[in-house]
């Protein structure tokens, strides 16, 4: 059991200066984490929202801070925006009394298919998977290729369970698309699970339109009275649509096996005889 | 390194400190607080809260339900009483309602706030954003002039538009901390912004883009240098 007294967590997303729910499942997880009585404080940093990676180590009191990404994979924000940002060395910077410790990307855990797949079955309750597709929506633009990459792996790693029918990546912006869910697949269920890490922009708004269950992109999650409802019988299929696979509370657990990965790869970096030394990765 | 921000402010509000943005702070018996809007002060139909957590909802959205992604808009909902059980649960509330603000004020005190030129800030933009490190400088202070006002903005802008150059476009209001803000007993945790936000580094972004469109366009013009620097 991890148990970190003096240390803090600090959890980083993306965020948006237009759509409220797009730092919820980064609060939500964070606010989880806290709730456990694992680390002395927990707090959450924005891209584009407050408090941002310029603000947030003003925010922390403790000496050692693990920071975990809330992103679907690596890539450019993960490599390039949040260090700079943050002002890291490596995995390890030593900086005016604190060491920060750069933990992978939530995105990359290996549980990523089993959430997935706990997803597909919640959206669906007693749908036999043999007769149904399994879609895993991803952005799907030169911008995302490691999004595009790690759906493509989750999609794999599933479909070599033969437990679905079929299993597809599908995008919003490149063939696959999502718009032609119908005709992409071959069984008369079809389940999409949005690679998304929040009900934002895409997953709650754009992605809807494309599939055909709404007309327009409409107000925000937190701001409809009702969620979704499926089934939805369309195109004579049956169409079951989950939320961002980011929403989904087992993250938590991810975000934490990140912090204890991050311990088990640096046991010899924190060892008593190694601990003064310059640790930059 | 030497931090205790819960302390901190139970420290400020034991020395008579009653305020932070558009919230009014009242010190309750045995250690607990209550929190709401400062114009609610003489207001008793209130809808009462009690975590922490319910500080994201209340600050999320204004009176009329829009979502308001810049914390310090002086546009925070009324209607609502938050009373917490401890200075633990103050800290966590008010970094819902103004986050990193208490933090930031807290190494101001300490003498550990660095202040960024905007012209730093711009230079180390990479990606999409690359581009406004071409903003000019009439360009950079007028957008500045525009978008740090206090009515839009409740923080102090107190970094300079580049070393040695300071913001000439903004109210010496905007650019100042509140007299007396750090004296013995002051009233209010004064919101302070040390570094461009998110919206005005999009602002300048957009504001490059929009002339070298336009000037592209004008005939008889040389070709726009569009390099990424």
């Amino acid at each position: 059991m991890l148990h970190k007294p003096n240390s803090a967590l600090l959890l980083v997303g993306h965020g948006s200066t237009v759509n409220p729910d797009s730092s919820a499942p980064t609060f939500d997880h964070a606010e989880a984490i806290l709730r456990m009585g694992i680390f002395k404080e927990v707090h959450c940093a924005f891209w584009k929202e407050e408090p941002s990676l310029r603000q947030v180590l003003h925010m922390v009191d403790s000496e050692e801070v693990y920071i975990v990404t809330n992103f679907i994979s690596e890539g450019y924000f993960t490599r390039t925006v949040i260090p700079r940002e943050l002002e890291l060395d490596g995995e390890v910077t030593r900086r005016n009394g604190r060491t920060l410790k750069y933990c992978e990307s939530v995105g990359n855990h290996p549980r990523m298919s089993e959430l997935l797949l706990k997803r597909a079955a919640e959206v669906a309750p007693g749908v036999n998977p043999a007769d149904t597709s399994l879609l895993i929506v991803g952005h799907g633009t030169n911008l995302n290729d490691n999004s595009a990459f790690a759906a493509k792996r989750e999609v794999d790693r599933i479909r070599d369970l033969g437990i679905y029918g079929e299993v597809l990546n599908t995008y919003m912006e490149e063939a696959p698309l999502v718009s032609e869910w119908d005709t992409c697949t071959s069984r008369p269920n079809v389940v999409v699970v949005p690679f998304f890490i929040a009900d934002g922009l895409h997953s709650y708004q754009d992605i809807p339109v494309l599939l055909g269950i709404e007309q327009d992109t409409g107000l925000a999650a937190s701001q409809r009275d009702v969620f979704r409802q499926n089934p939805y019988r369309l195109r004579n299929k049956t169409l079951y649509y989950a939320s961002a696979i980011g929403t989904e509370p087992l993250f938590a657990e991810l975000i934490l096996d990140q912090v204890t990965l991050f311990d088990l790869q640096h046991q010899a970096d924190f060892s008593p005889e190694t601990s003064t030394h310059n640790l930059s990765k | 390194m030497n931090r205790n921000l819960t302390q901190s402010i139970e420290s400020w509000i034991a020395q008579g400190c009653r305020s932070i943005g558009q919230i009014q702070i009242t010190p309750l018996p045995e250690g607990r607080y209550e929190l709401r809007h400062t114009e609610d002060i003489a207001r008793n139909d209130l809808t009462t809260y009690s975590e922490a957590s319910d500080a994201r909802a209340l600050s999320f959205f204004d009176d009329s339900d829009v979502y308001r992604p810049l914390k310090t808009a002086p546009t925070l909902r009324h209607g609502w009483s938050l009373t917490l059980p401890d200075s633990t649960a103050l800290r966590h509330a008010l970094d819902y309602f103004y986050p990193a603000m208490t933090a930031i004020w807290l190494s101001h005190l300490k003498g550990e706030l660095r202040l960024v030129p905007l012209r730093e800030t711009l230079e180390r933009q990479t990606g999409m954003y690359a581009v406004a490190k071409r903003l000019q400088d009439d360009e950079g202070q007028k957008l500045v002039g525009w978008h740090c006002v206090l009515e839009k903005c409740m923080k102090r802008t107190l970094w300079d538009f580049a070393p040695g150059q300071p913001l000439s476009q903004l109210a010496a209001e905007a650019r100042t901390l509140p007299s007396g803000a750090g004296a013995p007993g002051f009233q209010e945790i004064p919101l302070i912004c040390q570094e461009a936000c998110n919206h005005l580094v999009p602002a300048c972004r957009e504001t490059v883009k929009k002339r070298e469109r336009l000037a592209s366009a004008e005939p008889g013009q040389p070709p726009q240098n569009t390099a990424t620097t």
